[in-house]
């Protein structure tokens, strides 16, 4: 039997549907909650993401894969609450952004400790929510390298992922050398990850997406959206063409079967501004367009936004 | 000497709202009433059962009252555990009047927000931002995280790093001696290396000296080095803030009594403040076993035994920290 856990319990493989394989409902920075100047009612959080699903399902999305980790404000009965009334499937992750956003706590925790703790949301729900992560956010934090603190987030990741079936989603790309190895000793396949951000301005530079993909993992071109062109860009921003140009090289490499899309908007930003004009709704109001001018066909991409996802998703065992 | 100025006007913030300062009675000026290091909320193993932890620390506040203490001060900080609705209940439950407290650190206690921001590059947090997120603690309502505020904060808290004061510390320290000036609550530090050079930095904010509590100052390092008359010497108040069993760190109670009769005998009497650091509930971190009631109840006769008189004994436990809660 095929399935991928959502956040209001297991679903079939076959009915992910669409999947905008790396988003948020909201991220903040763990210690943003203290700082009212982000806060925003009850209300106003459902009024900014609401309608942003709707649309989603409208378009003919099926599944939001939301990887807001462990203390950057992820509420799995907030997102329980959005996909029943919305009829998105969304699945939320174990895990951490990166060393950086795990606070204190985990961050003196051993390897073991944080295999058990993603291990159980995994298995038996987060906090008490009865929810089942679906896959295992893990990240290089601020600075290029990975700190032994991301270190041990991804060797546990590792180990929950070669127990429990669900794959890890990264965050950054960058000094992918030292994951690979991470993920070589504990046995893990590398298609059961998928290496994000190859596409974003600061590091797309630094990160070696083809060699990844020839070692076997999967490549997020997952900022898509993040434009110079945009009002207000943020740092990490590139130029349209430049993004979608470097995304059409990979496929065009050869590389069509690592290859996932997405676009890693906010619906609701929680301790920071977000990024006006930018939604999870890109992938279809330009992303795709973008690729059909670009004269990708219609099976590549159902295979990009479909089957790779559900193949990456499905839970192994 | 200011206890002078100890008018009738004068008010100390607790959660309950504004009480005036000549009705706290003992006060026990360092203490955790919930403490969890941050991130435990969220541990697959830890529960977090409100109605369990209410339970355990109105029994202990009552125990604490029972010896004849009248205040209990949460000097964990806004970011360790601090729960400003429970805290409420509890002071109405108890009788005791409990104030909490705004501030946080060392760095390694922060998280991400404040040390590695969404900008590039991801600068740390200056004193003049924490500062202001201290001052609003206690000018517009200690926070609820993303949902409201209430009631003020009584003191501003920080801890300099065991191994030496960072440049985030340093921060900390300057925003919290600002909230202070800002608003008048006192500032509560803990040392990290060198109890005079950390208390110079709040000074060196035009924050008086006698506007701060120096806390950790019954640690061996401290006490070897001359600390508490230092910084008794310098008009701050001297928190012998680890009272209870021998526990390796710090100076033994006997050896603390010895202390304090210096303090005293040197003229320092009213810049004295006890209290034992423990922990009503813990989460993510041991359990801490010495009751509220410690001081009181076996820490004051070795005191008495030392040749202090019972005005000495009430400027230590009642008067000094009334001064020191007051807001100015």
């Amino acid at each position: 039997m095929s399935r991928v856990n959502t956040v209001l319990g297991p679903i079939p493989t076959e009915e992910l549907g669409i999947v905008a394989i790396h988003e948020h409902i909201g991220y903040g920075m763990p210690g943003s909650e203290l700082d009212t100047r982000w806060w925003k009612t009850p209300e106003e959080r459902y009024e900014e993401t609401v309608p942003k699903l709707r649309k989603f399902h409208q378009y003919g999305g099926g599944t939001f894969v939301d990887v807001t980790g462990i203390c950057n404000g992820r509420d799995v009965d907030y997102y329980k609450s959005l996909s029943a009334k919305t009829g998105v499937h969304i699945v939320a992750c174990t895990g951490f952004v990166g060393g950086d956003t795990a606070l204190p706590f985990f961050e003196r925790a051993s390897v073991e400790y944080l295999t058990r703790q993603f291990v159980h949301e995994i298995a038996v729900g987060i906090g008490d929510t009865g929810s089942r992560a679906g896959v295992i956010k893990v990240g290089v934090s601020r600075g290029g390298r990975m700190t032994e603190l991301d270190k041990r987030i991804y060797r546990a990741a590792a180990r929950a992922a070669l127990s429990t079936g669900v794959p890890i989603l990264t965050h950054l790309a960058i000094d992918a050398e030292n994951a690979i190895a991470i993920f070589h000793e504990e046995g893990l396949p590398l298609d059961r990850v998928l290496f994000g951000h190859v596409d974003d301005g600061v590091n797309a530079e630094k990160t070696r997406d083809t060699w990844i993909a020839e070692q076997g993992g999967r490549v997020g071109f997952d900022t898509f959206g993040y434009e110079t062109e945009l009002e207000d860009p943020p740092f990490w921003a590139r130029p349209r063409k430049e993004r979608l140009d470097h995304f059409l090289r990979f496929l065009g490499a050869g590389h069509l079967d690592k290859a996932l899309a997405g676009v890693d908007a906010n619906c609701s930003p929680l301790g920071w501004p977000g990024v006006k004009g930018h939604t999870v709704n890109y992938l279809f109001e330009d992303l795709i367009p973008d690729l059909r001018e670009a004269g990708i066909d219609e099976a590549t991409i159902t295979k990009l936004f479909v089957e790779n996802p559900a193949d990456f998703l499905t839970i192994q065992n | 000497m200011k206890g002078s100025q100890t008018a009738e006007s004068n008010t100390v913030n607790t959660v309950l709202g504004p009480v005036p300062a000549d009705e706290l009675g003992v006060v026990s000026v360092h203490e955790a009433l919930l403490s969890a290091i941050p991130g435990a909320e969220h541990a697959f193993d830890i529960a977090m059962d409100r109605a369990e932890i209410f339970e355990i620390l109105a029994a202990k506040l009552t125990e604490f009252r029972d010896h004849g203490g009248r205040t209990i001060v949460d000097s964990t900080g806004m970011f360790h555990g601090r729960d400003v609705n429970l805290y409420e209940a509890l002071s109405r439950s108890t009788g005791v009047h409990i104030v909490a407290s705004t501030g946080m650190g060392p760095e390694e206690m922060l998280g991400g927000y404040f040390l590695t921001p969404q900008t590039n590059p991801p600068t740390p947090w200056p004193a003049e931002k924490f500062a202001e997120l201290f001052t609003k603690e206690i000018t517009e309502g200690m926070v609820i995280p993303r949902v409201e505020r209430r009631g003020a904060a009584g003191l501003v808290t920080t801890t300099a790093t065991r191994g030496g004061m960072t440049a985030t510390d340093e921060s900390l320290f300057r925003g919290a001696a600002r909230a202070a000036l800002q608003t008048g609550v006192a500032v509560s530090l803990r040392y990290g290396q060198d109890a005079a050079a950390d208390l110079e930095i709040v000074v060196d904010e035009q924050l008086p000296a006698h506007r701060v509590v120096v806390g950790g100052l019954d640690r061996k390092d401290a006490v070897a080095a001359g600390a508490p008359l230092e910084i008794a010497r310098r008009g701050a108040f001297v928190a012998l803030d680890h009272v209870g069993p021998d526990n390796g760190a710090h100076i033994t109670d006997s050896e603390r009594a010895v202390v304090v009769r210096e303090l005293v005998e040197a003229g320092h009497g009213d810049r004295i403040l006890l209290s034992s650091s423990t922990i009503g509930v813990a989460k993510g971190q041991p359990d801490c076993d010495v009751p509220f009631s410690y001081v009181l109840s076996t820490f004051v006769p070795l005191l008495t035994a030392q040749g202090l008189g019972d005005a000495d004994v009430q400027r230590i436990l009642v008067d000094n920290p009334r001064e020191l809660l007051s807001v100015r």
